[in-house]
């Protein structure tokens, strides 16, 4: 019983050190399918920062595109403009969602015919959060 | 008694006045129905003649409109977040319209880019979503011609290095089958809304 009882504080103890460790959360990832004749395509997804100070992506790669960039579509007056965000804050206790006609991850150049995308998002030289899914369809 | 009866009969002649009234304002909203979101001109647009290429590599003029019903957006196949949003919108749009036995219209995507918007790239991008569906691209000169006539903006944009992305007006025109511009429909864009108006645009013509 005691046995049991240590184990579950030490599983308790290891959550909170992964928590700790690990403020960043992202939910709802999508990896739009590349389509026929394409070199490009698009990723969506909420990131969550449950940490109390400020999180700044500055990067995110993938083994299987030779460049991803933190795009935003903005509306202005009917006109579509992409634009490239050099950082992507995620405020303390707070959420940004990543979604069609918005922000957005920008994969290009498919360096394989994976069927699962990888990605690395990245703080500076620290990694902060490793991701996987398939592909979706449009 | 017969007081009681008239009170009767008054009341049941009154329950009648209101379901009759009730009939026909309903039936006369059904017959003015008018598009919601849509902006339908009085003055349709008539298009000049341009020489603009099909994804089969045709020449086409202002012809290739006719005898459909277009919905018409600008963009590039290089755009990864509003092309291939609101081409899936429009087709969501066609595939509603279609369950609801409804006269289709025809999807058509004219490049802004046509310098990586070749036919054969523009083709395999907009069969993607539908068979039917129409690409023009061709020289930029020929597509200004076009975008000018229907108000459309565009203007490439240098970013990282040497590439380059487009901006562009997000709108969706709507080019009837005597080739004129009937309308457009203001982005953002919602399956909805096509399918509520367009039924009623083509109709009313």
């Amino acid at each position: 019983m005691k046995r049991i009882i240590l184990v579950s504080i030490l599983a308790v103890l290891a959550a909170c050190t992964n928590e700790a460790q690990a403020p960043l959360v992202a939910t709802d990832f999508v990896v739009m399918e590349t389509m026929p004749g394409m070199k490009m395509t698009a990723a969506y997804m909420t990131l969550t920062n449950n940490g109390a100070d400020d999180i700044r992506i500055t990067r995110v790669t993938s083994p299987q595109f030779a460049a991803v960039e933190i795009h935003e579509t903005i509306l202005d007056d009917n006109v579509s403009k992409m634009r490239e965000v050099p950082e992507l804050v995620v405020p303390a206790s707070g959420a940004v969602t990543l979604q069609p006609g918005g922000m957005h991850l920008m994969l290009m150049r498919p360096t394989d015919e994976s069927d699962a995308v990888s990605l690395k998002i990245w703080s500076g030289e620290t990694m902060l959060l490793a991701l996987e899914t398939g592909f979706t369809p449009r | 008694m017969p007081l009681k009866t008239l009170l009767v009969g008054v009341a049941l002649l009154i329950t009648l006045a209101a379901g009759v009234l009730t009939f026909l304002l309903v039936e006369q909203r059904d017959t003015q129905r008018l598009p919601q979101t849509a902006m339908v001109f009085a003055d349709k647009v008539t298009l000049p003649d341009f020489d603009l290429l099909d994804h089969d590599g045709n020449t086409v003029g202002r012809d290739v409109f006719k005898e459909h019903w277009n919905l018409v957006f600008f963009g590039f196949t290089h755009c990864p977040d509003i092309c291939p949003m609101t081409l899936s919108v429009l087709a969501d749009a066609k595939r509603q319209m279609a369950e609801r036995g409804l006269p289709l219209p025809r999807i058509v995507l004219v490049s802004v880019d046509p310098e990586r918007d070749t036919p054969d790239v523009l083709g395999q991008y907009i069969r993607y979503f539908g068979e039917d569906n129409l690409g023009l691209t061709g020289d930029l000169g020929e597509i200004r011609k076009l975008t000018t006539a229907l108000g459309i903006f565009f203007s490439k944009t240098s970013i990282e290095g040497d590439d380059y992305t487009v901006d562009h007006s997000a709108v969706v025109a709507l080019i009837g089958p005597d080739g004129r511009q009937h309308g457009i429909f203001s982005s953002p864009h919602v399956a909805g809304n096509f399918v509520n108006d367009l039924p009623i645009i083509m109709a009313s013509q």
